[in-house]
């Protein structure tokens, strides 16, 4: 809403002295993240055309709820939490192994228990599942906050991979969980990847809304407050403990929803998808896009998705160290913003 | 004052509360009694356990011994999120608002849905809103409401810190400090948001190093030294005892 | 509302529940772990005599990692994520002037922008070194265009000398040789004129061209020896890993801390800025060593000793004594000597240790170098213990960010007893399980002493 009015009220002034627009815009690092990645993503996709558009799409997607939920708990909350990704793992373990068939042999190594359910009644198992081992977590989690919530949140994301990795009985270990099932309505099954695409984007939007309703809500306000001065609020009779912990399980179950979606996207799933490299990634995404704004995730998880595809197209550089000048780039601007910006291109809250 | 108040009744006592920080006793088996609707001072040296007190009243520090009495009702154990429901609300003797959100959402923050589940659900609401317009214009804040809390002047964040405990409509104020560091200016307004609200039937307890304004403002007085009850009654006949003056002056 | 409230009061009870008795709660489980361990021991001593073999040797890794990590942290009291990459490059130096040597050859790196790269961080370093600490005192007697010229140069041939280095990784005890007789030499001359002092003549003048020609002689000697001895090489890559290491933070400190810290001494900004350079240099390790794990060359033989039924290698014996030294030297830096008495100036209050005239910015750089050594050598040590992959570096400063939080953060004797029981609870805790959840392990220990022992063991005075 605030951004309808912000636009009509800016349309309006620029309709009154067309000059202002470029003075103003000149020093707005916000209006330039926007025009810089939006337009280069929308060169991309017009150059590459709709193939490349769809996978790029589906990426972002699954990107774009993960930092959207993260967001809600290191933006709004103040919580750095560099363990979400342990989240993300669960919900695709979970879809993965309730909806994997048996059929599979070929590189069966450990029997592990297959259920062939349809996809979605997984999803809302899964969803759970991150949510109640989030509930767990946060209780142990609540009273740590800044630095040590770091270091403990690191650890809830080791603790599982680890379990990603060893629990074999289960997760069939680093060989994977092959033939995740795609999502079906009644005989519409989801398996071109246009469908698929349609799909993810509205569950992306789905996330975007309740996100933008819990921020906009009370208990979103008393979010910032807690970020801002906890033992303040507690004096005001918040209980912030059990704040922390709604927006704890909240963001979590998001974060499971996106890996149940991963799961099916690709329909094959090993722990390296869950490393703890990718999860301060995710981190660094969020910080980048900005802290206590859903905009920004989205910003910042299409703008991580372009650097890889962009750098595909850069010539000289083997395919091998994509990801690696990635990371080395988001550290770099990771650096930066810290120097410069500590809110992220759009964001509202300074660490 | 207000005559018409039974000057018995109290809203607020401590009995033989203790505090230490390690080996340093800050608050030594105090025992004090806030009597309803009147403005009651606590001075003392610096280190006399002033803001100990109020960060023990408000539960933001556990209590090592002794009760605290609200409503009757006698507590080993003062959480700081029950504060409300005791009746009590406080500001702090270093500004302590929520620097980055804007000095509107800093007054609605307190007067919204307190509950988890509730509170999720609960949109800001038209009488949310009034109470919040209500209450920034009486600080003289309105025109900024707007702007971001860490932006605001010194006295300013003082005065939003002062309207933000006037949202909690409650029995009990315990202002830290609420003078330190303020213009003339500002100091008058403080003192006549003060006055009105023991016009409203509010007990306020306030810590202040300004003599002038405790002889102004103070129906009851308490003067603390390193943790113990120095001396308590009325305010000219206190300050006027020789170990009030010992304490403050000799040494 | 029913459920919700339900589901808040039963939530609320268990937070309070786990306030009243978490001292219980923690005795209980203190309890437990020893009877569990103590329940081992005796059901088959020699295997847990193996274990805690095993424990040490992994607890000198994690002490160093500790030691260096709450030096540092208890001086500028913000974690430095860099650390881990500390480790990393101290044991990645070690691979890139040894890998010629490992695996015949076979995964040999030695690429000249890397080369140049590091002789230009040396360079920068070595001149800002220069300007700190001689400048100033020079100027009064030489011009500053002089000092400029010849200081430039100075820093310039030390990173070609840098460059040099690590362009021939054969030949280190070659190239080496002069700076091993410099220090040698250096080293000599005042280790000469203190004993003079003390056992001969404590108030006149020193010989000093005697004492001087003496510790000539000495460093030449030194060095020709090592010229002649080739297989010194993996010695001196150690300490050229270490320096590497050291060099790179001081870069980083003057490059970056410096400035973010004036401009908002925030511990989370410099947190998630630190976590950026992490990012950075492990995709850079990945890009010019690949990420699939890589030995480093045999020390010591890999023939074990056995004591008592219970085999230990050589060299985590080495590892444990190196650990323990290292203890002893921070121990007497800190306590003892004037530097040590700055540190402790600055971590209780940086401004007024400023106002007293301690100059911070040496003091807290040379605190950098001394940890980001203390990361190399704990690097190099896992490195040659187990194998070496561009992510150790995060994993390596999580265990030495656990065992500094387990020993009581800011503590010295608690890095070393942190580091050491987090070691053996690790081994231990993995005796039923497979050696794959000590990770798991570590974590689990770093939650329960946070939330039943925030002090740690040995709590910081």
């Amino acid at each position: 809403m605030s951004i309808a009015t912000g636009a009509i009220r800016g349309l309006q002034e620029v309709a009154r002295d067309p000059g202002s627009w470029w003075r103003r815009s000149k020093g707005s690092v916000e209006l330039w993240a926007n025009l810089i990645v939006l337009g280069w993503a929308l060169v991309f996709m017009l150059w590459r055309g709709g193939g490349f558009a769809i996978t790029v799409g589906s990426v972002f997607a699954i990107w774009a709820v993960l930092a959207v939920s993260l967001n809600l708990v290191v933006g709004y909350t103040g919580l750095l939490s560099v363990g979400h990704i342990g989240f993300f793992g669960i919900g695709a373990y979970a879809m993965a192994v309730l909806t994997s068939s048996a059929s599979y042999e070929q590189l069966r190594t450990e029997a592990i228990p297959t259920f062939g359910w349809p996809f979605f009644a997984a999803l809302p198992i899964s969803v759970v599942l991150a949510g109640l081992v989030a509930l767990v977590v946060g209780v142990a989690f609540n009273r740590f906050r800044d630095d040590i919530y770091v270091l403990v949140s690191f650890g809830f994301a080791v603790i599982a991979f680890t379990t990603f990795l060893s629990w074999r009985n289960l997760t069939r270990g680093a060989f994977g969980i092959h033939q995740v099932a795609r999502p079906a309505i009644g005989p519409l099954v989801f398996d071109g990847e246009l469908e698929f695409l349609a799909l993810l984007l509205v569950f992306l939007g789905l996330v975007v809304l309740i996100s933008w309703l819990i921020v906009t809500s009370s208990f979103g306000r008393v979010l910032t407050a807690i970020r801002e001065d906890e033992e303040a609020i507690e004096v005001f009779g918040y209980r912030t403990t059990h704040y922390k912990l709604a927006i704890w399980v909240i963001s979590a179950m998001m974060a499971g929803l996106a890996g149940a979606l991963l799961a099916s996207w690709s329909t094959f799933i090993d722990p390296n998808s869950f490393v703890l490299l990718e999860s301060v990634l995710l981190v660094s995404i969020v910080i980048l896009g900005g802290l206590a704004s859903i905009w920004g995730s989205l910003l910042g998880a299409l703008a991580f998705v372009m650097l890889e595809e962009g750098m595909r197209f850069v010539p000289f550089l083997p395919s091998e160290f994509i990801g690696q000048i990635r990371q080395m780039i988001l550290g770099i601007l990771l650096v930066l913003l810290m120097l410069f910006r500590p809110q992220g291109l759009v964001g509202r809250f300074k660490l | 004052m207000s005559t018409e108040v039974d000057p018995r009744v109290y809203v607020l006592e401590t009995r033989d509360v203790s505090k230490s920080f390690g080996a340093v006793k800050a608050i030594d088996q105090l025992s004090i009694s806030i009597l309803r609707e009147w403005i009651t001072c606590i001075v003392g040296p610096n280190g006399s356990g002033k803001s100990t007190l109020i960060n023990l009243l408000s539960g933001l520090l556990p209590l090592d011994g002794g009760i605290v009495v609200v409503d009757n009702v006698g507590l080993r154990v003062v959480k700081a999120h029950d504060s409300p429901d005791h009746g009590i609300t406080r500001t702090f003797q270093e500004v302590r608002l929520f620097d980055q959100i804007s000095v509107w959402d800093n007054i609605m923050v307190v007067l919204t849905e307190r509950r988890v589940f509730p509170a999720l659900l609960e949109r800001t609401k038209p009488s949310h809103k009034e109470e919040a317009e209500r209450i920034l214009k009486s600080v003289g804040m309105w025109e900024k409401r707007d702007a971001m809390a860490q932006d605001l002047s010194y006295g300013q964040r003082k005065l939003l810190e002062i309207g933000r405990a006037m949202a909690m409509d409650v029995q009990i104020y315990l202002f830290d400090e609420p003078f330190a560091g303020l213009f003339p200016r500002m100091l008058e307004q403080v003192k006549s948001i003060l006055k009105d609200m023991r016009e409203q039937q509010r007990s306020i307890v306030f810590v202040s190093h300004n003599m002038d304004i405790v002889r102004e403002l103070s129906d009851h007085l308490f003067v603390l030294d390193s943790g113990a009850l120095l001396a308590a009654g009325e305010v000219e006949e206190v300050l006027g005892r020789s170990s009030v003056i010992d304490a403050y002056l000799g040494n | 509302m029913s459920l919700a409230q339900l589901s808040g009061f039963m939530l609320g009870s268990l937070l309070r529940l786990r306030e009243h008795q978490s001292r219980l709660l923690a005795t209980a489980l203190a309890v437990a772990v020893v009877a569990y361990i103590g329940w081992k021991i005796v059901q088959s001593p020699d295997q847990a005599l193996q274990f805690a073999f095993n424990g040490l040797a992994v607890g000198a890794v994690y002490a160093l990692l500790a030691m260096g990590f709450t030096l540092v942290y208890s001086t500028v009291w913000f974690f430095d994520l860099y650390y881990g990459a500390a480790a990393a490059i101290g044991a990645y130096g070690v691979f890139y002037l040894r890998s010629h040597d490992v695996l015949g050859g076979q995964y040999a790196v030695n690429s000249g922008p890397v080369n140049v790269l590091f002789a230009v961080v040396t360079a920068g370093v070595a001149a800002w070194a220069l300007h700190v600490l001689l400048y100033r005192r020079l100027l009064r007697r030489v011009s500053p265009k002089a000092l400029l010229v010849v200081g430039g140069l100075l820093a310039t041939a030390i990173g070609v000398y840098t460059g040099l280095v690590l362009a021939n990784p054969a030949e280190l005890h070659l190239v080496l040789s002069p700076l091993v007789a410099l220090l040698v030499a250096g080293v000599a001359y005042w280790g000469l004129g203190h004993a003079y002092r003390q056992l001969v003549d404590s108030t006149g003048r020193r010989p000093i061209a005697a004492i001087a020609a003496a510790a000539i002689v000495l460093g030449a000697f030194v060095a020709v020896l090592v010229a002649n001895t080739p297989s010194l090489g993996l010695y001196l890559s150690w300490g050229v890993a270490c320096l590497l290491s050291g060099t790179v933070s001081l870069a980083l400190y003057r490059g970056l801390y410096v400035t973010m810290r004036e401009r908002a001494n925030s511990p989370l900004i410099m947190l998630v800025a630190s976590l950026g350079i992490l990012l950075a240099i492990t995709a850079f390790i990945t890009i010019v060593f690949r990420s699939a794990p890589r030995p480093l060359p045999d020390t010591f033989g890999s023939e074990p000793w056995t004591i008592g039924g219970a085999n230990i290698k050589g060299f985590n014996v080495f590892a444990i004594g190196l650990a323990l030294a290292g203890f002893s030297i921070l121990l007497f830096m800190v306590k003892k000597t004037a530097f040590g008495k700055a540190v402790r100036a600055i971590g209780d209050d940086e401004e007024v240790a400023k106002v007293v005239g301690i100059n911070t910015t040496v003091i807290i750089a040379i605190v950098f170098f001394i940890g980001a050594v203390y990361a190399a050598l704990a690097g190099l040590v896992s490195g040659h213990d187990t194998a070496i992959q561009p992510r150790m570096g995060l994993l390596l400063l999580l265990k030495g960010w656990i065992a500094s939080v387990v020993g009581g953060i800011g503590s010295l004797y608690g890095a070393i007893v942190g580091g050491f029981a987090l070691g053996m609870l690790e081994q231990f805790g993995i005796w039923d399980l497979a050696g794959e959840w000590r990770d798991v392990i570590s974590f689990i220990v770093l939650i329960v002493f946070l939330s039943f022992w925030p002090q740690g063991l040995i709590p910081r005075k």
